[in-house]
């Protein structure tokens, strides 16, 4: 799904025709920008059969889903608990959250709250929903590195073993947050993007969706499936250098891509084709040049970006990347960098600007997205050799843990755009040691961030000989920051933007602040995954450690309390009168046993998946089981909240597992000490290891989302 | 007309959330950006720019240009000045 085009054939032979998909605005009112050239889809989604439900995202997701599955031939029902899905999502439901929004600011009036679908998770959720995946599923939001990396962590999973099929790739839909917001950076072309050119002035902003279904090799073959090209490669890191800038060498672009070449054992001379990044911003493409020239000397293979065709789709952008990476290997077709004129001298390198035929064998995809989170994925022919490196299964272990929270139970005001009120909530008050900040961090960062930093710090002494990968869950992310640029832009009419809000709006701000905090260049990830949020930093993190991308993994978890969380995101009014809104952040430094002089326990097992309705305890009993030694639990932790329905199936499963045990289990919850939030089970690691350590014995984090996402994580002494 | 460097101090201080700053703790000819003076970013720079349009009613639209006007107060006070001359 892009601006090009709904369906890969549609999109390749625009791509073929040379016509881009960049036309004026359509989709809402910008009073300052609108004649401004977009990527949008301007085809009616509900027409081409999209689900009512949900977001904008959801829907454009759902599509690509739809026409990912249909092409591949698969029937999930015979694979359910084998088969997962991770996107990139950074916009989510943006777009729809923001009518509810304007309507409130501008008529006072509340409409239907789009909590569900507000979450970046939303778009996994509903297609795990609609096609029956009960295998891993999150969404990764590292702003414009999420589709590329969302397709690593896929094949990560299938690696692993954690799953044999997976949906992979991401969705994003234009919304006014983002236009206003790079419009606010100075970031857009006003003429469309021109990436590579001597007179680039910015990209251009756009929306779509791309999924791939990623299968391992036995599986695919097993069922005679069609292979269209093999993902041999892979690379993440993080420039730990600035909010939007890139590093000015593309130190972390380097790293991404020698790491990608690595995975895939290949030289640099063995790649055919680049898809670059190339946002047609001035920064962006003279150090993705450098970047090139650094790993390919003299030699740089053709390349080409092509978001002057679909305009920049955020999230999206790495997945149709990919898409358009397979089609080029498919047809031995190389797409043009349309847009590009004038040579800059400054580049010094000049892209592919005519549609050719070529021979290819292995083709790049480079992603680089705000706050230096960088992924780079290799596809390859089908018949090509793979070089198959799975994890080494190896005990890791928590050397630091840090934790902000929780605090007192109190009475909070709640002001506009919120009905004014008060409301009862779990705070963790003003931050303690917020004094250590830098005077930047302090001024540019909002609650959120300056809890992740601090509770990073708690964790881990910073230690630059350490390749540290930085893996942060949220459920909301920066609701404050997020909400104050828009209610300015919407009451405003998008004059007096606020450029340094709008950068710590994404999900990624907290890892990606930790990393320049801590020096971190291996992985930058900023999963989400409702309330298995943290649980999805914690196989990320810990799958670094295994692969061996880096020696330390920061992970963590973080949500703030604030009106717009109140107002947008949460489902606090659906709650019984036991359950109150709650905040806080943990972070856990992990590395590998052999690494650790003094570990503080051990982390046996990280499982995510999804449960089916009804809810069956004994079968989720048996998924614990099969991950989890019952013999060296004592204590099952749940993320029980005083909410009946979901109470109700902890207790379920705590009772079966007891009996398996024979007995001697013990069911504790923790919300009742840090109250309710997405990522609350970041707080309820923190309990985990506090109890395995004071009674010696092992403890079973568990939790369920009411959506349907589950997650086990295992702690012993 | 003349722009007072207080003023203008003042006005940055605000919109860049520089709590822990006053007026006289900054010198009109010390560079705002890089190193050996403030130590602003590129993202103070856009918060100049937003700050210029909302108060002055100046519009950059390419940051390059505004680039050297944001050298220090002095440079800044000028540029303000010759651009509402015209």
């Amino acid at each position: 799904m892009a601006a090009t085009g709904c369906g890969v054939d549609e999109v390749w032979n625009s791509i073929r025709a040379g016509t881009s998909g960049l036309k004026p605005l359509t989709l809402f009112q910008s009073p300052r920008y609108g004649q401004i050239p977009a990527g949008e889809i301007q085809q009616d989604l509900l027409a081409l059969g999209a689900l009512s439900r949900g977001s904008r995202s959801d829907r454009l997701g759902w599509l690509a889903a739809r026409e990912a599955i249909a092409a591949a031939k698969i029937n999930f029902s015979s694979c359910a608990d084998r088969a997962g899905i991770v996107l990139g999502c950074s916009v989510g439901g943006s777009f729809d959250s923001e009518r509810f929004l304007t309507t409130l600011i501008k008529q006072g009036k509340m409409r239907a709250r789009p909590t569900r679908f507000h979450e970046c998770a939303s778009v996994v959720e509903l297609i795990a929903e609609e096609f029956g995946l009960f295998g891993p599923g999150m969404a990764i939001t590292t702003a414009c590195s999420s589709g590329a990396l969302a397709i690593a962590t896929a094949a990560e999973m299938i690696l692993a073993g954690e799953a044999d099929v997976m949906l992979a790739g991401g969705a994003d839909s234009l919304s006014r947050m983002t236009w206003g917001g790079f419009h606010s950076l100075l970031l857009v072309d006003s003429a469309g993007c021109r990436p590579f050119d001597a007179k680039r002035a910015g990209t251009s902003l756009g929306e779509g969706a791309a999924i791939l279904v990623l299968e391992s090799e036995e599986f695919a073959r097993r069922r005679g499936a069609k292979i269209l090209a093999r993902l041999t490669g892979w690379g993440a890191s993080c420039d730990a250098h600035h909010t939007t800038a890139p590093h000015p060498e593309g130190e972390g672009a380097v790293a991404a891509m020698q790491s990608a070449l690595n995975r895939a054992g290949l030289k640099s001379s063995d790649i055919n084709y680049i898809n670059a990044h190339g946002t047609g911003t001035r920064d962006n493409d003279l150090v993705e040049s450098k970047a090139l020239k650094a790993v390919f000397g003299e030699r740089v293979p053709p390349f080409s970006s092509t978001k002057h065709f679909f305009g920049h789709a955020l999230a999206a952008s790495g997945a149709i990347e990919a898409v358009v990476c397979v089609e080029a290997l498919r047809h031995q077709e190389i797409p043009p960098n349309s847009g590009f004129l004038e040579s800059d001298p400054a580049i010094g390198l000049e892209p592919v600007t005519k549609f050719q035929h070529a021979p290819l064998t292995h083709v790049m995809s480079n992603s680089f997205g705000f706050g230096g989170s960088n992924a780079v994925l290799i596809f390859s022919k089908p018949e090509t050799i793979p070089l198959t490196r799975a994890p080494e299964s190896k005990p890791m272990v928590v050397t630091g843990l840090g934790v902000i929270g929780p605090g007192a139970i109190c009475e909070r005001e709640v002001e506009k755009p919120l009905p004014p009120g008060k409301v009862l909530v779990h705070s963790c008050g003003a931050l303690a040691d917020a004094a250590s900040l830098t005077p930047n961090q302090r001024r540019r960062f909002g609650r959120l961030v300056q809890m992740a930093l601090l509770a990073a710090r708690r964790s881990h002494e910073r230690d630059s000989s350490q390749r540290l990968a930085v893996a942060i869950g949220t459920g909301l992310g920066c609701l404050e920051d997020a909400g104050i640029f828009l209610e300015n832009l919407i009451s405003k009419d998008e004059r007096e933007p606020m450029p340094s809000r709008f950068p710590n709006s994404v999900h990624n701000a907290p890892a990606a602040q930790i990393a320049i905090d801590q020096s971190a260049c291996a992985m930058n990830s900023a999963p989400t995954m409702g309330e298995i949020s943290f649980e999805s930093a914690l196989w990320q993190g810990i799958h670094q450690l295994e692969i061996g991308e880096a020696d330390c993994a920061l992970v963590g978890a973080v949500d703030e309390l604030n009106k717009y969380p109140l107002a947008i995101g949460s489902r606090w009014k659906k709650w019984s009168k036991k359950t109150i809104p709650g905040e806080g952040a943990m972070v856990a430094s992990l590395a590998r046993a052999e690494n650790s002089a003094t570990p503080l326990a051990r982390v046996t097992a990280v499982r995510l998946g999804r449960w089916r309705k009804p809810f069956d305890a004994e079968r989720e009993a048996d998924w614990i089981a099969s991950a989890v030694d019952l013999e060296k639990i004592e204590i099952i932790l749940s993320g029980a909240k005083g909410w009946p329905a979901l109470d109700e199936n902890y207790s379920a499963v705590a009772a079966e597992l007891s009996v398996r045990a024979g007995g001697k289990l013990e069911h504790q919850t923790y919300k009742q000490l840090c109250g309710e939030f997405h990522s609350a089970s970041g707080f309820g690691f923190s309990v985990a290891m506090n109890l395995t350590r004071e009674k010696k014995c092992g403890v079973l984090l568990y939790t369920l989302s009411p959506r349907g996402a589950k997650a086990i994580c295992c702690v012993q002494p | 007309m003349e722009i007072l460097p207080e003023e203008l101090k003042a006005k940055i201080i605000q919109s860049l959330n520089l709590e822990d700053i006053t007026p006289d703790q900054i010198d009109n000819d010390a560079p705002l950006f890089g190193t050996g003076g403030m130590e602003l970013d590129s993202i103070d720079a856009l918060e100049l720019v937003v700050m210029l349009e909302r108060e002055y009613g100046i519009v950059i639209k390419d940051i390059e240009v505004g680039r050297p006007a944001f050298k220090s107060v002095n440079t800044l006070a000028a540029f303000i000045a010759a651009k509402r001359s015209t």
